[in-house]
């Protein structure tokens, strides 16, 4: 048995480590994940104006300020009663505002974050003893995904292909968002009651011509297929069979001309999502398509025990019509709410279920297992008492462990298209499923991601160029007054999954108590009070830390593969503190 | 501002680094009212790209990554191009870099092409490198710093590792000039103490002295910083347009930030795109309107950035052009000293904010608020 750990898990937002204990087959019997900083992002909105809490939120995370500043709004919309009158116009800036945003974030997290990882030495060792084919696959994948600054065997590897090209076209979304918000990250364009620019005719023309130039990158780099096809088939396609089949046929096609040719490159219809969609899985590329060999990363990543696990979405992105309710997000939301369990069955989402416990973190509280607005954060003070190293039975993070209904929930992308019953991914997870894998793993997480990147891009265009109407009402007056002794609550979906904000405000109209509840914080958690290990940990317990060849102990890239599928967010997740713990109701708390 | 001038510095925001002639950038620096900054361009650029490979180490403290993003969405060059043509080799970034920490049963196990902390153990060793830091630094819990615990080492001392061989220190956003939002006012802030670099809010002195080290700090702050501010800031040190330490004393103003970026007497309401509601007295109290944003809280006036003529993202906007007020994030007091965020100054007292700061704010302000005032009156019919 040997000691692997990562530390410190790079290309995330943040700082986290995983430690895991591994077999002499690669397979890991036990695994820690730690979040390793204490930000002390608290009482800072204690007895302050609550509209700063748009602003000042959006500090928590410069990758995704966005969702936190529009979780917020909503909270304050909510705080200020007036939710059921927030224009219409308005609600389709916000969608486009965090539609752009969440593109962006998935094609950095997808080209930036996790892509490099592909041009990791253990697959040259591996895909190299395979003849031709394998010497071209390898290409694509170091010709495509190296990052910035790399050197194998002592000699500089140039920047790939779609990395390169994805960088300029991050820049453009951004740019994009700082048209209509002022700037990015950091825009200033959030208010209760509406939205602070109404685009006018001429943004609306230059963000359609953005649209334009983006799409054309993922024409050449990002997927092959007609746009339009591809959604029409796969968002749009009447069962999630007929989904799969789709891209499976596709996928059959580029094989059968490849199998003579050995040309895997973009000019030869391999997009990127195409080659990973057939590269990555082991079910997909060898059983299915009969490859010679895969990533397998559908091997690794998954959940073994399915009562342990659920996916939870919030829901996101407003429909066309005047106001929202914030209650009930399940109603009015392109993204809606919803609970789906290990085994694939769907449940209504009760906010009311959600509680953390904090038995496995650097606090030092009298309970557990409570609802977030009661929950205590007493940190450890002394300096001995946060160490990383007590395995799994001590306390070893400063995440909390936020569960549903005492279950760990998996957040984000995956969650969201199993929740809206996306054909696509709900066919691949239920293909998985009764193939005997897990439903969720490496490669379902990144073709989730990848799709939900499709549909954003889809609808974006029908926001900005069908919904949106420039010159109408922009916003709706609010009354100051209409906060006092009132609370407010914020249900959004981030990049990275589920997002929450709770406030209250007290007699003055000041707030008293502020709370968000965020993706990182459930993905990475570290166990529970039941001794039942957050999602990250489940999904490396069981796995190899080799997908494929032989154990590299010094090089566990199913790991790396594993911590960033999730797209992990540190400086979301990590908690702040209340030292008195009777001071709780004050305190703004970021889990 | 002359519009002649003010397309000079345009000019300066599209150039290329290379391109950039001492003139050019001379005549844009005297318009943003910072001479100064002219002496220290001793020398012409002569062939950058024979200039030796530089290193940067980017490190990461208490943060959010937004500055990371923000240099992510550098314009001309974009950031890419520029480590290219600049000869610059990011040795170590904690979001982009191929590396991380890998250890076997407690200890570092393969090499610095894999391996984050057996690179920056090299790099650390080998010296000549130009530090970033980015995100604020804790020092509690009592001083321990183990409120940040990074590859088995508090950031602390990770910082201090760093710095030690470093030829030249940029601190990066709020958080790592000053301490930003993690250093905001509140009853636990002094148990967390999270410090800047070099500063803790608007008192020289940050993490650096705690740590017994002096040297030099340049300070980007911003929330986050600007992609320009920070890229031609290390686009200068590394082509020798700035002189570290030498240079240091001209170029910077009490805050340890480039004048040429940070005007001591230029403020972003100067040319703020609303300007002109202000002038003819047009103030909106509901947010979605065209006028001045001053009763929403704006804190332009109080700002010294170059935001409104630079502007933001390919130059395609700004904080007060889309509606929301700026909220002075350059300033070393954020957040406090621009709270709250959305009521104008004059309705807010100043306890709990340093006097100090407050008055060199002022100094620069005063102008601004008098003209309000006047404005007012005028309206009032007085």
């Amino acid at each position: 048995m040997v000691n692997v750990t990562v530390d410190p898990l790079t290309r995330i937002e943040g700082h986290q480590r995983i430690s895991t204990e591994v077999g002499a087959d690669g397979v890991i019997t036990d695994a820690q994940s730690s979040s390793l900083i204490f930000r002390g992002f608290e009482r800072i909105l204690q007895k302050q104006d609550p509209r700063d809490a748009a602003f000042l939120t959006q500090r928590i995370c410069g990758v995704c300020p966005l969702a936190h500043g529009l979780t917020a709004t909503n909270a304050l919309d909510d705080l200020y009663g007036v939710a059921g009158s927030v224009p219409k116009d308005a609600l389709m800036m916000r969608n486009i505002f965090q539609g752009l945003n969440m593109v962006a974030s998935h094609a950095t997290h997808i080209y930036v974050l996790f892509g490099p990882d592909l041009a990791n030495p253990a697959y040259k060792k591996v895909l190299t003893t395979l003849g031709d084919t394998g010497n071209a696959v390898w290409k694509e994948m170091v010709g495509r995904f190296a990052p910035i600054s790399y050197k194998m065997d002592g000699v500089a590897v140039p920047v790939g292909s779609s990395y390169l090209a994805a960088i300029p076209e991050k820049k453009r979304l951004q740019e994009a968002i700082a048209l209509i918000a002022g700037r990015m990250p950091g825009p200033s364009s959030l208010y209760p009651g509406g939205y602070t620019y109404p685009a006018t005719v001429a943004d609306v023309t230059k963000l359609a011509s953005y649209y334009l130039q983006v799409m054309d990158f993922v024409s050449k780099h990002t997927l092959k297929v007609p746009f339009n096809d591809w959604i029409n088939n796969t968002y749009k396609a009447s069962s999630p069979q007929k989904a799969v089949s789709f891209v499976t046929e596709h996928l059959q096609g580029l094989v059968d001309k490849a199998t003579t040719s050995n040309d895997f490159s973009k000019d030869a219809g391999w997009g990127d999502v195409e080659f990973y969609a057939a590269f990555g899985s082991k079910l997909v590329g060898e059983d299915i398509l009969g490859l010679p060999a895969s990533l397998k990363h559908d091997t690794i990543g998954g959940y073994k025990d399915p009562s342990k696990i659920c996916f939870v979405a919030y829901g996101g992105y407003y429909k066309y019509k005047d106001g929202y309710d914030p209650k009930s997000p399940a109603g009015d939301r392109i993204f809606t709410s919803g609970v789906v369990s290990g085994k694939l069955e769907y449940q209504k989402f009760d906010p009311e279920k959600i509680t953390e416990s904090t038995a496995h973190s650097f606090y030092q509280n009298s309970a557990n297992d409570l609802a977030p607005t009661k929950g205590e954060t007493v940190p450890f003070t002394d300096p001995n008492k946060i160490a990383f190293t007590g395995g799994s039975n001590s306390q070893y993070s400063w995440d909390k462990a936020p569960r549903y209904d005492g279950i760990p929930g998996e957040v984000g992308p995956l969650a969201r298209m199993l929740n809206i019953k996306e054909p696509l991914v709900t066919g691949l997870a239920q293909t998985f499923n009764e193939k005997g894998y897990s439903a969720a793993n490496v490669y379902t997480r990144m073709l989730a991601r990848m799709q939900e990147m499709a549909i954003l891009a889809y609808e974006l265009l029908n926001w900005v160029t069908v919904d949106y109407t420039p010159g109408g009402k922009i916003s709706v007056p609010i009354d100051l007054n209409a906060a006092k002794n009132n609370t407010g609550m914020g249900l959004w979906e981030a990049p990275r999954g589920a997002l929450g904000h709770w406030i209250s405000a007290g007699s003055d109209g000041k707030v008293t108590n502020y709370q968000a509840i965020v993706p990182g914080s459930w993905l990475m958690s570290p166990r529970d009070s039941k001794g039942i290990p957050g999602p990250l940990e489940q999904s490396l317990i069981g796995s190899n830390i080799s997908p494929v060849g032989s154990v590299d102990y010094t090089n566990p890239v199913g790991i790396f593969h594993m911590g960033r599928s999730y797209d992990p967010c540190i400086s979301c997740a990590v908690h702040t503190i209340d030292l008195t713990g009777k001071n709780a109701p004050n305190t703004l708390r970021i889990l | 501002m002359s519009t002649g001038i003010k397309n000079l510095v345009r000019t300066l925001d599209s150039v290329d680094f290379l391109k950039m002639d001492r003139r050019t950038f001379m005549k844009a620096l005297g318009a943003m009212g910072a001479a100064t900054f002219l002496n220290t361009y001793q020398a012409e650029i002569v062939g950058a790209l024979e200039f030796a490979e530089t290193k940067l180490v980017w490190l990461h403290g208490s943060e959010c990554t937004g500055c990371s993003e923000s240099v992510l969405n550098a314009g001309n060059p974009d950031l890419v191009q520029a480590l290219e043509k600049l000869n610059v080799n990011l040795v170590f970034h904690e979001t982009i870099c191929a590396q991380q920490g890998i250890w076997n049963d407690g200890k570092l196990v393969n090499n610095s092409e894999l391996n984050s902390e057996i690179l920056l153990e090299e790099t650390y060793k080998a010296g000549k490198y130009i530090l970033v830091v980015e995100g604020s630094i804790p020092n509690g819990p009592n001083g321990s710093g183990r409120y940040l615990v990074i590859g088995n080492k508090t950031f602390k001392d990770s910082l201090a590792e760093a710095a030690k061989n470093a030829v030249a220190i940029v601190a990066v956003g709020a958080c790592a000039a000053y301490g930003g939002i993690t250093s905001a006012d509140s009853d636990v802030a002094k148990d967390t103490d999270y410090k800047g670099v070099a500063y803790s809010k608007d008192v020289k002195g940050g993490m650096l002295k705690e740590l017994g080290i002096d040297k030099p700090v340049i300070n980007i702050p911003g929330c986050p910083a600007h992609p320009d501010w920070i890229l031609l800031t290390l686009g200068a040190v590394i082509l020798g347009k700035i002189k570290v330490p030498d240079d240091l004393n001209t170029l910077l103003d009490d805050y340890g930030r480039p004048k040429v970026f940070y005007p001591p007497d230029h403020v972003v309401h100067d040319n703020c795109p609303r300007r002109g509601y202000y002038d003819r007295g047009e103030f909106d109290e509901e947010v979605g309107g065209p006028g001045c944003l001053w009763k929403l809280g704006c804190k332009a006036p109080y700002a010294h950035a170059d935001c409104a003529i630079r502007k933001w993202n390919g130059s395609v906007s700004m904080c007060t052009q889309a509606g929301g007020p700026c909220i002075a994030c350059v300033e070393p007091g954020f957040p406090d000293t621009s709270r709250p965020l959305y009521v104008e100054r004059e309705d807010i007292g100043v306890a709990g904010t340093n006097i100090d700061t407050v008055a060199k704010v002022a100094v620069g302000a005063a102008a601004v608020a008098a003209g309000v005032h006047a404005v007012r009156r005028m309206g009032k019919g007085e």
